[in-house]
């Protein structure tokens, strides 16, 4: 799948993101939602040792939180970024939250939504060439580098 | 497990500059309880309220190389709604005044910390 890497940080181009919440969505086949936290987060993050997300079935608006992470230095919500009904959590963060580390577009998925207006959420993201060009002059401005601990997927 | 989402947690935190491993998880439970929605408020009394005086914070390095300090958790719990009181009677302990206090904390007296612990669904004193 096309991505780009700045300083190490990799942003899928098909993916959309809000870029000042650092999270991702997957448009799935059956217009279902994936939501996770991007390669920048989970740098910034290092290495997650809980990740707790709400429960299946909860309501959520835009903005608020659908999971909990902490890691050794950090601690703190992942905001959803589209409204509507918690479908399914990643049940093998349980035992293994750094696979958010590890596989934060693939494998360390968080949540996935029902969205209640997918297409309106969607038009506030930022997605191909524009979330490539966000999450590089935000890289820059915040000095930052991303870090895959071992076993991180390959992209 | 039950979600508590929109409980109210009262933090009270009597640990300050002097004892720096005594500082950081009582800021890291504010923030993890406000990242699960709740509205969660940090006391600062005793020796907690010396952690308050400007420049003072960034003097203590909570997690070894990784950059965290005392000042950071302060800044994230208030990137994180989690608001920060100081009892007004122990800033005379510590010689200080209200212009001491780095910016985001607010002053209340002690009758506010009774009604706040009677009000709020938990307490978790430090």
């Amino acid at each position: 799948m096309a991505h780009e890497k700045i300083n190490d940080c990799v942003v899928f181009t098909n993916l959309y993101y809000s870029v000042p919440d650092n999270t991702w969505v997957r448009v799935n086949d059956d217009d279902t939602v994936t939501i996770g936290m991007t390669d920048v987060a989970q740098s910034l993050a290092g290495p997650i040792l809980h990740a707790k997300a709400k429960s299946v079935g909860t309501q959520r608006k835009k903005g608020r939180p659908i999971a909990t992470v902490e890691s050794g230095k950090w601690v703190g919500p992942v905001k959803s970024p589209v409204s509507g009904e918690i479908i399914a959590v990643n049940e093998s963060l349980g035992g293994n939250a750094q696979l958010v580390n590890r596989s934060p577009y693939n494998e360390g998925w968080i949540i996935k939504m029902k969205p209640e207006d997918l297409a309106a959420d969607l038009a506030e993201l930022l997605t191909g060439d524009a979330a490539v060009e966000a999450y590089r002059a935000k890289i820059q401005a915040d000095g930052v580098t991303c870090t895959h601990i071992e076993g991180t997927d390959e992209y | 497990m039950e979600d508590h989402e929109g409980k109210k947690i009262l933090v009270i935190q009597t640990h300050g500059v002097d004892t720096p491993t005594r500082t950081y998880s009582p800021l890291y439970y504010a923030v993890a309880a406000a990242a699960m929605d709740m509205e969660v408020m940090v006391w600062f009394t005793m020796n907690g309220t010396n952690q308050l005086k400007k420049g003072e914070a960034e003097k203590v390095s909570l997690v070894p190389e990784s950059g965290v300090t005392l000042k950071s958790m302060l800044e994230m719990a208030m990137d994180n709604e989690v608001q920060l009181r100081v009892c007004q009677q122990s800033l005379t302990l510590w010689d200080m005044t209200p212009e001491d206090l780095i910016d985001g904390v607010e002053i209340l007296g002690a009758t506010s910390i009774i009604d706040l612990a009677l009000e709020y669904d938990h307490v978790m004193y430090f």
